[in-house]
């Protein structure tokens, strides 16, 4: 399918260029983050009953996974309010850009241009998540982490480093924003090729240039690129496009694949493993050793984790892609064909998180009713609904939706899988040199499968 | 014309496979109906049994016993709920008249993991999973046999 | 430049203005707030409070962990349950100066009787109230010491097949308090009119007496009780093998000096050895004085009187059925 270009419609394009929507909804984003820190600290300690938890962790969270990362990429990137403080400073300015900033500026160091610390960084959090989820005040510690972490990294370095590099959160968001039907393009490269300024790289006075590090004009995924919509801004050749795409149109680019993100996707899909079975699996003791941090039973959850995403997926994912290249006698080194194949676990990694959100998410959502009420837990009634009981919803037809999500990833995963086979590959050998990652994909599934609705 | 020329055999076949799938009868036979009965432990944030195992209309007797605080038992697909308080035994009694695999859970605030405090009933044999454990496997077909990406047909 | 003054208001207004507004809306009634929590981490907060005679105490309650309930004893206050992250208001009227001791009536693990707290009611009331003390005080009793019976029956004895006796008389009147089933048994074994009964018919009379002196709403009432507050450790059945009994310490070691820190296996009420050779004071005694250390709580200041004797009149039907 052709991309559709949505911002050949006036409307549209309008609306995207202007500044005040994007502020308005990043300002209320502020203040809600602000208002879950505030609530997280001073909060009821009764999580479920918390701001900071419900709307974050259940709220947020359903949204981002099941709505905003598969339809919208890294929609949420555009008006997360976590770099903002950050980025005011560093522009001077709320709006368009006018006068100086407050900022070192300097360049991000080479040797940490790529997505290892945000792996490292969503590593650490799953470490934690059993009490970062649960208890508000711990919940009201992270999220004011992340802004000062931001804040700070913003006044040493240019732009929104913290996003590109640090953020725990934007490393998966980036990874899956691949499969996302939404893109931001170049219409023509060759009108880039010769237009001199380059502004929106250098940012014009109608806008910044560009806050990801990004060069538009040569822009073929959606991995580093935060929709923030500056270079539609400053693009003084209206070169820059807001398109509709088929999902999961990223993947079908062989180039710019790389090993930090090939083990983005084994760590997203070692968690998804992981807490399917420590948070929605029947074993207690699981939870407890998650929860217990600092003893030996977490030491062991710990180093399970650690193994299962740093050594056992990636080690047996590795014999996989070899026996494929022994079988096909492919003439690419290892190392590049485990990078390349690693991309058809993005679609089989976000349809996990999908099946793993569906349950969790559609068994709490009721606390929103009450928290909405007495967002603090202290005992007022702001939309008469402090007291509606806890509800699971739709717990009839979670599971078949769940069967459903994991057969279309593992579906999309195969086919993903071909098509990067089909690189290397002809004829016959393409499919001989996919299966055995094909099968990996469906031990994934069915473990997840077993985890999930078994 | 293209659009038509897409409706190979290939897929016909593949599409009755999955109908066959997911309409074929599970041949395993069901026993008669009996009383069940079970005493379920619930503490932080544990169910023990962990798992209780049920056949279709049998009719299950379970008794919930807290061990440690008021904890509660709220049945998925059954819409049963449950509290009890250490002491005081709690009785749910249904007739397991859906089948497949269901999570309960603690439907009482016992502490912070709470909401992921989760057993399972699993009633006669878990179709739902392995029809899709068996669509699983034809969808690695289908992307071996049909979805090939263009250029790679013979 | 307008705009962006604009904009800075807007965000000045939307992240200062609503947790500003949040935190000033907090209530600043005349209620009180409670925080309930396990004992082991803090219980009541605050444990202590202080009002006068007639004068409404407002409490607003929430718990910061589990499911809680709050109650004062020996008052006709009805107790209501407090429940994690909700708030619970209730107002306390008190019309007897005193020391109350307000409670936590859901069970939260095995210090749940340590989840105590105080009302001190200070001023002066027209009635006076005197108060006797109960009977393990004015007779001094020994309540650790050992009471084993020297008898017991065969089978549990039955107060139907003691009513079908002929020599049932209206023994209940003369129940003395004082007195162990055992001692009875003894003296009913020696006296002529039932000298030619069986053993097991003196216990069936025995267990006649017993059921016959309460009323099936006193039962009712100390069964309620039992459960809500001894079950746990008792046992639904009376054995002692009530769900927090293995967190409690096996029964100890003979030869063993307890430092009042151990905990001990809860009492099993169907163990007819020491049952039958307990009385009424001493069980009264146990229930209001508690086990000093061995893990069973003092009800002292929770229950009634009647309520103690409805708690001592359901326990005897574990030894005594139907």
């Amino acid at each position: 399918m052709m991309p559709i270009e949505l911002t050949r419609n006036r409307f549209v394009k309008a609306t995207l260029r202007a500044r005040w929507p994007q502020f308005v909804i990043r300002a209320i984003a502020l203040a809600g983050f602000l208002f879950a820190i505030l609530s997280g600290l001073i909060g009821t300690p009764v999580g479920n009953h918390n701001f900071s938890i419900v709307f974050v962790w259940i709220v947020w969270w359903a949204l981002l996974m099941l709505i905003v990362v598969p339809f919208l990429g890294r929609g949420w990137c555009a008006i997360c309010p976590i770099p903002m403080p950050g980025e005011w400073l560093q522009n001077g300015a709320l709006l368009k850009p006018h006068g100086k900033g407050l900022s070192l500026n300097r360049k991000w160091p080479r040797r940490f241009r790529n997505i290892w610390m945000q792996n490292i960084a969503f590593t650490l959090l799953a470490l934690f998540s059993a009490v970062v989820l649960t208890r508000p005040s711990i919940t009201g510690l992270v999220l004011l982490l992340f802004l000062i972490v931001a804040l700070v990294t913003s006044l040493i370095f240019e732009r929104r480093a913290f996003c590109r590099y640090l953020c725990p959160v934007g490393g998966f968001i980036g990874l899956y924003s691949q499969v996302a039907p939404v893109e931001v393009r170049v219409k023509d490269p060759a009108v880039c090729a010769v237009h001199t300024e380059k502004s929106c790289y250098t940012g014009s006075q109608d806008g910044y240039g560009c806050p990801w590090l990004v060069y538009p004009g040569t822009l073929t995924k959606n991995i580093n690129c935060g929709l923030c919509l500056e270079c539609l801004r400053t693009c003084t050749q209206d070169n820059v496009a807001f398109n509709l795409r088929s999902f999961g149109a990223d993947l079908k680019q062989p180039s710019g694949r790389k090993l930090d993100e090939a083990f983005k996707a084994f760590i997203m899909l070692g968690a998804a493993l992981i807490y399917s079975a420590v948070m929605l699996g029947p074993w207690g003791a699981l939870k407890s050793a998650a929860y217990a941090i600092g003893t030996p039973q977490w030491l062991v959850y710990a180093l399970t984790l650690l193994g299962l995403i740093y050594v056992i997926l990636p080690g047996t994912f590795l014999i996989a892609v070899a026996l494929g290249r022994k079988l096909t006698h492919s003439k690419e080194t290892l190392k590049k064909s485990f990078v390349a194949f690693a991309y058809a676990l993005v679609p089989l990694g976000l349809m996990a998180w999908i099946a793993f959100s569906l349950s969790f998410v559609f068994a709490s959502l009721s606390y929103l009713w009450p928290t909405l009420s007495d967002p603090l837990g202290w005992g007022w009634n702001l939309f008469s609904t402090a007291n509606v009981a806890w509800q699971p919803y739709l717990m009839s037809i979670v599971p078949f939706l769940q069967a459903g999500v994991l057969i279309g990833g593992l579906l999309w995963a195969c086919v993903t899988a071909r098509r990067i086979s089909a690189e290397q590959q002809q004829g016959r050998n393409i499919t001989l040199q996919a299966l055995p990652v094909m099968g990996f994909c469906f031990v994934i599934t069915g473990g997840l499968m077993g985890l999930l609705i078994g | 014309m293209m659009a038509r020329s897409r409706l190979s055999p290939h897929w016909i076949v593949l599409g009755l496979l999955a109908l066959a799938i997911v309409v074929v009868p599970n041949p395993i036979a069901l026993a008669a109906p009996v009383e069940q009965h079970f005493r379920i432990e619930a503490s932080a944030f544990q169910y023990t049994p962990e798992a209780i195992h049920v056949n279709p209309g049998d009719h299950v007797t379970l008794d919930l016993v807290s061990t440690d605080v008021v904890h509660g038992l709220y049945l998925d697909g059954y819409d049963l709920n449950v509290t009890a308080d250490p002491g005081q035994t709690a009785t749910l009694f249904f007739t397991a008249d859906r089948a497949g695999s269901f999570r309960f859970r603690c439907s009482v605030t016992c502490g912070a993991l709470h909401p992921f405090m989760i057993g399972k009933l699993n009633v006669g044999s878990n179709d739902l999973f392995w029809r899709a454990i068996g669509l699983g496997a034809l969808a690695v077909v289908a992307g071996v046999w049909v979805m090939r990406p263009k250029g790679d047909r013979q | 430049m307008k705009a962006e003054r604009f904009a800075l208001l807007f965000v000045i207004v939307l992240v200062i203005g609503v947790p500003l507004v949040a935190v000033l809306a907090r209530s600043t009634s005349d209620t009180i707030e409670m925080h309930a929590q396990m004992a082991d981490n803090g219980g009541w907060t605050p444990s202590n409070l202080t009002t006068q005679v007639g004068q409404p105490l407002h409490l607003r309650l929430t718990s910061d962990d589990v499911v809680h309930g709050f109650a004062v004893g020996q008052s006709i206050i009805p107790p209501v349950d407090v429940l994690p992250g909700q708030w619970t208001t209730t107002t306390l009227v008190f019309d007897q100066p005193g020391k109350y001791t307000f409670y936590c009536t859901r069970w939260c693990g095995p210090n749940h009787w340590r989840m105590r707290g105080t009302i001190e009611v200070t001023g002066t009331t027209s009635e006076t109230i005197t108060t006797t003390p109960p009977l393990y005080v004015t007779l001094n009793l020994d309540l650790d010491a050992p009471h084993p019976s020297e008898v017991v029956p065969d089978e549990k004895p039955s107060a139907i097949r003691g009513a079908a006796l002929s020599v049932k008389r209206d023994r209940a009147a003369e129940l003395d308090r004082t007195q162990s089933p055992a001692q009875l048994w003894q003296a009913l074994k020696a006296a002529p009119e039932t000298a030619a009964l069986t053993d097991q018919q003196i216990w069936d009379l025995i267990a006649w007496t017993y059921r016959s002196r309460t009323t099936p709403e006193r039962l009712a009432e100390g069964r309620q009780l039992y459960q809500q507050n001894c079950a746990a450790c008792h046992g639904e059945t009376g054995q002692g093998d009530g769900v927090i009994a293995p967190s409690l310490m096996k029964t100890p070691m003979p030869g063993m000096t307890m430092t009042g820190h151990e905990t001990v296996a809860p009492i099993n009420f169907m163990d007819a050895k020491n049952m039958l050779g307990a009385s009424d004071a001493i069980l009264e005694g146990k229930i209001i004085r508690g086990g000093m250390g061995t893990g069973m709580p003092y009800w002292g200041p929770i229950f009634t009187p009647a309520q103690i004797q409805a708690l001592i009149d359901y326990l005897w039907t574990f030894q005594f059925g139907q």
